[in-house]
């Protein structure tokens, strides 16, 4: 999951943004966003009996 | 008197017309980060080539699997079903091609625990280099530097 939102953040940032450094803080951004929803989302289906 | 690097500057800002916008893009397609070279774009093209090839490639050693419309593994399946994961691995270009002509990677290894993250895997690494494509087609035309 981790392997996965590195990846994507590094290119959703390059396309994204404009200058470097806003593309560094947008990918920043999205790798973060990735991980953590990903963790909410399977400790949601942790406590899902069915 | 305007140095080298200025002029190649200057060039890199002009936008392309034509045909020019849709040949770069479609060959971002073809190869990941291609378009992006071919506009100069050293970096971006590195880190999309990069990116988008792992991504590719650890799809595979997962145990992912690539679609086709009419593989043995799919025939059950609705077209409707079979035809998005097809479009989503055909993004990734070159490599699609390259492993349907050698028959690589399109058994499915669904007793691995990993081939569902794999698949995955590939199908965002298509859809990526769609994106990546629109960049360079955007930067060929002008509308982003």
């Amino acid at each position: 999951m981790v392997l996965f939102a590195a990846l994507v953040a590094v290119v959703f940032g390059v396309i994204g943004k404009d200058t470097t450094s806003q593309r560094f803080l947008y990918g920043l951004k999205v790798f973060a966003e990735f991980s953590l929803i990903g963790l909410v989302i399977a400790w949601v289906f942790y406590f899902l009996p069915w | 008197m305007v140095s080298e690097s200025q002029s190649t500057q200057i060039e890199n800002h002009e936008a392309l017309t034509g045909a020019g916008p849709w040949l770069i893009s479609l060959a971002g397609w073809l190869v990941p980060g291609l378009g992006h070279l071919l506009l100069r774009r050293w970096g971006r093209a590195a880190i999309m080539f990069a990116g988008i090839m792992a991504m590719f490639f650890f799809g595979l050693l997962m145990g992912g699997h690539l679609f086709t419309v009419s593989g043995p593994d799919q025939q059950a399946t609705s077209l409707l079903l079979r035809v998005p994961p097809v479009i989503a691995n055909f993004g990734t270009g070159l490599p699609y091609l390259v492993c349907y002509v050698l028959d690589l990677g399109f058994t499915s290894r669904a007793i691995l625990p990993t081939s569902e993250y794999g698949n995955t895997f590939l199908w965002v690494a298509g859809l990526l280099n769609y994106l990546a494509s629109l960049d360079a087609f955007d930067i060929a035309v002008g509308r982003k530097p």
